[in-house]
């Protein structure tokens, strides 16, 4: 599903890649198999829509299609609209929340 | 907890963030999806292009009610300015119809012209529904005889008296060699029509 998306893969991770490549490869797909990689995304969209996230980022969107006239616009258009101001403007709280469960859940399952 | 980038996170640290960060795609790629699809299929109803066009639809249907007088330009207002149901308003041909049905019918039981938007209150008279309407036998000559029907119109109504043509209960095809009177025994006259 991601080949279909034109954008360059996240920057930050690229650090990460160097040293443990296998690593991250594992732990993404221990989070597929237990089912835990759906449940925090489900707990994501909740939280960003309770903090109205959502709506700031859909008012972006409607702004940007209204200027550039709502036939022209594109998937790629959007998210590289949506992207920089939406990593910036998560609330630390959920943030924590979501950090907090990602990392028990990395404790459970790997002892490292 | 602190949340700030700067301090040296574990690797289990970076590992989380980095999961985090992914959901995020994840996040912002579904709200730029759904965005998209919204854009494209004109559901926003804040976009100029759309309130243009609902000004138009507004102006039809506006128009087509006051009979393309004086409602040319009216603005908008979110696309409600029909008046609201189906009855005292527009239909889809765009005609309108007023709230009293106007047509003229005949009543199948007096033979009467009558208003369509009066016709039920006609009826009610007019076939003597019980009470208070009257039949053209008066009360006093029913009183003794039709005591336990409801109405008078039992009297008027009756299919089978004997007086009748006996036609139409014998022969269900309706054979009529004439129409005599008199009651008929026979059935061979009841010739089997492939029947």
């Amino acid at each position: 599903m991601r080949a279909s998306i034109n954008r360059p893969p996240t920057p930050s991770a690229e650090e990460d890649r160097d040293k443990e490549p296998s690593l991250r490869e594992i732990i993404n797909i221990k989070l597929v198999e237990s089912g835990e990689k759906e449940k925090l995304m489900e707990l994501l969209r909740e939280r960003l829509v309770e903090c109205s996230w959502k709506d700031e980022m859909k008012a972006l969107c409607r702004a940007y299609a209204r200027k550039k006239g709502r036939n022209n616009v594109t998937v790629d258009d959007l998210i590289h609209v949506i992207t920089p101001k939406g990593r910036a403007s998560v609330p630390d709280s959920v943030k924590a929340e979501l950090l907090q469960r990602i990392r028990s859940f990395l404790m459970s399952t790997t002892l490292r | 907890m602190s949340s700030s980038k700067d301090a040296p996170l574990s690797p289990r640290s970076q590992l989380a963030l980095s999961c985090f960060e992914e959901l995020l795609d994840c996040a912002v790629a579904d709200v730029a999806s759904e965005c998209h699809r919204i854009a494209r299929l004109g559901l926003d109803r804040s976009v100029d292009a759309e309130e243009e066009e609902l000004r138009v639809w507004a102006a039809r249907a506006a128009a087509a009610a006051a009979a393309g007088g004086d409602h040319h330009h009216h603005p908008g207002g979110g696309g409600a300015a029909e008046e609201g149901g189906s009855k005292g308003g527009v239909d889809v041909f765009g005609q309108t119809h007023p709230a009293i049905a106007a047509d003229v019918v005949e009543c199948m039981n007096c033979g009467r012209p009558v208003v369509a938007g009066r016709f039920a209150p006609h009826l009610e008279k007019c076939m003597g529904k019980g009470r208070r309407a009257r039949t053209k036998i008066t009360r006093s000559s029913t009183a003794g005889r039709t005591r336990s029907s409801n109405g008078s119109a039992a009297t008027s109504y009756s299919p089978y008296t004997t007086t009748a043509n006996p036609n139409r209960g014998s022969i269900p095809n309706g054979v009529t060699d004439g129409g005599s009177g008199g009651a008929r025994g026979d059935y061979s006259n009841h010739a089997p029509e492939g029947c």
